[in-house]
């Protein structure tokens, strides 16, 4: 039994319902989507919530358009809303998302990744970055978190909320079909900062809200466009953020985030105990990234590992920050399949 | 923009002056309909309560046209961007208002289902026969024969469907309760009682309306006046006004 | 090495025909022997919104069809000049129409300035539908190109208007190549006379009162047409985009409402009196 301050009590729990009740302890009170494997319990758990919980709205919408343009609606309103999708429902989700980036509208979507593109797999990848990270027809000014764990679903579920309505672009939150459904017994922790939401169509007769997101000539859209630019730039040092593994003074440094970098986690032990000097970076944000950090350890390692589970989705963007590793980078890459802990030591090893 | 505007003069009230003139074309059957829409909104005092989604499309052009609520949507997508809003705010009056291409193309799906759900939103689709925004292309309403620039010989039936009947179609799926009808600019009269009906059934009856109105585009057809209003008695007989009766049981 | 290509930008109001006017002058140069490139501006509101449109010609072929500074700049109505003030430079020669425009608030030199009533001239003799033509008989001959071979390019390209009506091409023609024998007016500029009434037309007897308002209105005819007892007719007084308005004979006039009913801009009432 887990006494005192934040610390909520141990719970035996799947990443899904880590995302239900993350979301309601964050102040969700809307819920929109579609059944698409591995999200489907989110919607399912969301509803048997609601049916306790008068102060909590949902609707499964006929397709993942409508949901997310139901998100949409809500948001204006006021309401805390999200959607939960994955795979080919992600897909469809960027036209939404898309007026939402337009717009600066706080869009919330949790998005359990699976092998693509297309139908793919239901079960499992990384392959989804590109899309939560610039997936519209903008130039992906959104905010995305990745987590590693059931406990830190449960976290990041609460906080993305706060965060897309301080600041006011899409946000999502990255799992993938194993940390959705696997099972386990973890301490769930609660986020300490909530940050309200407001009306945005805000009911106002003598300044009614007009919002627009068809602009007529370009340079009338390209002043807004530098707006959210600079909003965004000015935002990255406050909401960037990565968690390092004996990095320090790691001779081999891995990058990884998700599910790989929890497996990383123990590869560095494994490492470390046949005297390899190994450490883990791992990115919790992935846009923005915590640049500072990933380059202040990269530069110092004489080698950088980055582990994905998806073609140079991840390694991309990391280089693109850093180039000066880009030399001395090895991408290691498995499309739509997990690693082990032991794999990864392995291949490590064998590059060094 | 300054104007000289007699306050005392022809504007409803909720409209928002700042906007006018606006931008739809000389002789726009869309600009006629929300002059009317405004009269209905006064008339039921409901402009303090009123949130409106348009589309992307001629409805664009309405982004700031009332003061009240507005929020420009994607093509297709204000129903359902007005069905989470109205889950979310009971107390709110929501409109939707699209063209023939959002309701009936791209928009159909998410439409259909807001009448089968019956959720308690007033839904606009101002048919004229085509997709205006983008220079006249043809639509799903398009009647058979229609030239448009998709439709260059004419309208072909045997590859691109007959005349898209609306209303007809979403009488099939909704509920009882539901409001649905269709109306023409060239009643005004009429109209302003169908568009009122139409606010009515979710003011009162928190039940989905909708009401499709048959409107002129003059820039698109390459018309006068006159001949506008000859092709809109020619759609009238294609598409017939009146109050869809409720489905048999 | 010498640059020879020359940039023009022609604006004026949405239905005046400038971008018939830009197609006929892009093709013109073509014919010539000059590689051309030819773009209207495009956006959502384009229907209510200046037509611009931007014409290039080079010895060599074009690559980019937008430009930041004009060579020359065409402008038909004051209602596009702030979209088209951007692209005058201390190089660029502005010609105008002055029964639209007050030269004073062209941000130009005078002496690279000079104006062309083509609006009056249109209304005057030839019918405001052909504006465009008076305007490019001028350029015609401004540009140094051959007056029958650009009319064969008019009448190519307005091919289908003249079938409607053989009056149509008469009245073109005529038009055009009154516009080609024109003298600029430079320095000394006509009054622009046909320019939108910024006041409220009131007209009344004992019995009722019409309200007639200029700024809104956009020449449409909706209220002519519907007018049960013809009342109203166009006058020659100038609304929102240099259309003509509406008059009404109040006398005439039963206060049936119908004008008002129809009107999309809310531009025409008239009021019972008490």
């Amino acid at each position: 039994m887990i006494d005192g301050g934040y610390l909520e009590k141990l719970s035996y729990i799947t990443g899904n319902e880590a995302a239900v009740l993350g979301a309601i302890n964050g102040d969700a009170e809307c819920f929109f989507g579609y059944p698409i494997t591995p999200a489907t319990e989110i919607l399912e758990g969301w509803i048997k919530k609601a049916e306790e919980n008068n102060n909590l709205n949902y609707l499964q919408t006929e397709d993942e358009i409508a949901a997310g343009f139901a998100v949409i609606g809500a948001l204006l309103a006021g309401k805390k809303a999200f959607t939960a999708t994955a795979g080919i429902g992600h897909v469809l989700m960027q036209d939404p998302i898309s007026m939402a980036e337009n717009e600066r509208l706080p869009f919330v979507g949790i998005i359990a990744q699976r092998g693509g593109p297309s139908t793919g797999t239901v079960i499992y990848s990384q392959q989804e970055l590109n899309l939560a990270s610039y997936g519209g027809n903008g130039d992906g000014l959104r905010i995305v978190y990745s987590a590693s764990s059931v406990s830190e679903v449960y976290y990041l579920s609460q906080k993305i909320f706060s965060i897309a309505w301080k600041y006011r672009f899409p946000t999502f939150l990255l799992t993938d079909g194993y940390l959705a459904k696997q099972r386990v017994n973890t301490k769930l922790e609660k986020y300490l900062k909530p940050f309200p939401s407001s009306k945005i169509l805000r009911e106002m007769k003598d300044k009614p809200t007009h919002l627009r997101n068809c602009y007529g000539s370009e340079i009338e859209f390209a002043n807004i466009l530098k707006r959210n630019i600079a909003d965004y730039k000015s935002l990255i040092n406050k909401v960037s953020e990565s968690e390092s593994y004996k990095a320090s003074d790691s001779k081999y440094l891995i990058i990884a985030h998700g599910s790989v970098a929890s497996a990383a986690k123990d590869s560095v032990d494994i490492l470390r105990n046949s005297n390899v000097k190994a450490g883990l970076l791992r990115p919790i944000t992935i846009r923005p990234l915590d640049s500072r950090n990933i380059r202040r350890l990269a530069l110092k390692a004489e080698k950088v590992f980055i582990i994905e589970s998806a073609f140079e989705q991840f390694a991309r963007m990391i280089i693109f920050k850093v180039p000066e590793i880009a030399n001395k980078t090895v991408k290691i890459y498995k499309p739509a399949e997990g690693f082990t802990p032991d794999e990864i030591a392995s291949l490590v090893n064998e590059k060094i | 923009m300054t104007k000289t505007i007699d306050k005392n003069f022809s504007m409803p009230k909720c409209f928002n002056e700042r906007s006018k003139p606006s931008l739809y074309c000389p002789g726009c059957g869309q600009s006629i309909f929300l002059k009317h829409l405004g009269f209905i909104i006064d008339d039921l005092e409901i402009q303090g309560k009123t949130t409106l989604g348009i589309d992307i499309g001629c409805s664009l052009l309405a982004w700031n046209f009332f003061n009240f609520d507005i929020v420009q949507t994607h093509h297709g997508r204000s129903v359902p961007v007005a069905v989470g809003y109205k889950l979310s705010n009971k107390r709110r009056i929501v409109m939707s208002i699209m063209g023939d291409g959002g309701g009936y193309a791209i928009g159909l799906q998410s439409l259909l289902h807001a009448a089968f759900r019956n959720n308690p939103i007033s839904v606009f689709v101002l048919n004229n026969t085509g997709y205006s925004m983008t220079g006249g292309q043809m639509a799903p309403t398009s009647i058979p024969g229609e030239i448009t620039t998709t439709s260059p010989s004419g309208k072909d039936p045997k590859n691109s469907g007959k005349a898209f009947h609306g209303p007809e179609l979403i009488k099939q799926i909704s509920d009882n309760s539901a409001y649905i009808a269709r109306a023409s600019v060239s009643n005004p009269i009429m109209l302003q009682k169908m568009i009122k009906k139409t606010l009515e059934n979710q003011i009162k009856n928190n039940s989905f309306s909708f009401l499709e109105v048959l409107t002129p585009c003059p820039t698109n057809w390459k018309t006068t006046a006159s001949e506008s209003f000859n092709f809109l008695s020619k759609m009238e007989k294609e598409f017939p006004i009146g109050e869809m009766t409720k489905n048999e049981k | 090495m010498k640059n020879d290509l020359t940039k023009i930008v022609i604006s004026g109001e949405g239905g005046q025909g400038i971008q018939t006017i830009a197609k006929v002058l892009a093709e013109s140069f073509k014919d010539s022997g000059f590689y051309v490139s030819y773009i209207p501006q495009f956006g959502p509101e384009q229907r209510g919104a200046p037509s611009i449109s931007f014409i290039q010609y080079s010895t060599k072929e074009i690559k980019y069809p937008r430009f930041y500074k004009a060579d020359y700049l065409i402008v038909l109505r004051e209602r596009a000049i702030p979209a088209t003030t951007t692209f005058i430079n201390s190089k660029t020669k502005v010609i105008f129409d002055s029964s639209t425009i007050r030269s004073n608030i062209i941000k130009q030199s005078e002496n690279k300035k000079e104006a062309v009533p083509a609006t009056k001239i249109a209304y005057e003799l030839f019918g405001e539908k052909n504006l465009n033509l008076v305007i490019l008989g001028y350029l015609t001959k401004y540009f140094s190109l051959n007056k029958n071979d650009v009319w064969k390019i008019i009448s190519r390209n307005l091919k289908k208007k003249f079938a409607k009506n053989d009056k149509l091409e008469d009245e073109a023609k005529k038009a055009f190549f009154y516009g080609y024998e024109i003298v600029a007016e430079k320095k000394i500029f006509s009054k622009p006379t046909f320019k939108t009434e910024k006041r409220i037309i009131y007209t009344k007897n004992d019995k009722r009162e019409a309200i007639i308002s200029p700024e809104l209105c956009k020449g449409c005819g909706i209220c002519i047409e519907k007018c049960p007892v013809g009342a109203l007719k166009f006058s020659d007084e100038i609304g929102v985009y240099g259309n003509r308005i509406p008059e009404i004979d109040i006398d005439k006039c039963i206060a049936c409402g119908n004008c008002f009913r129809f009107c999309p801009d809310c531009a025409i009432k008239v009021n019972k009196k008490k």
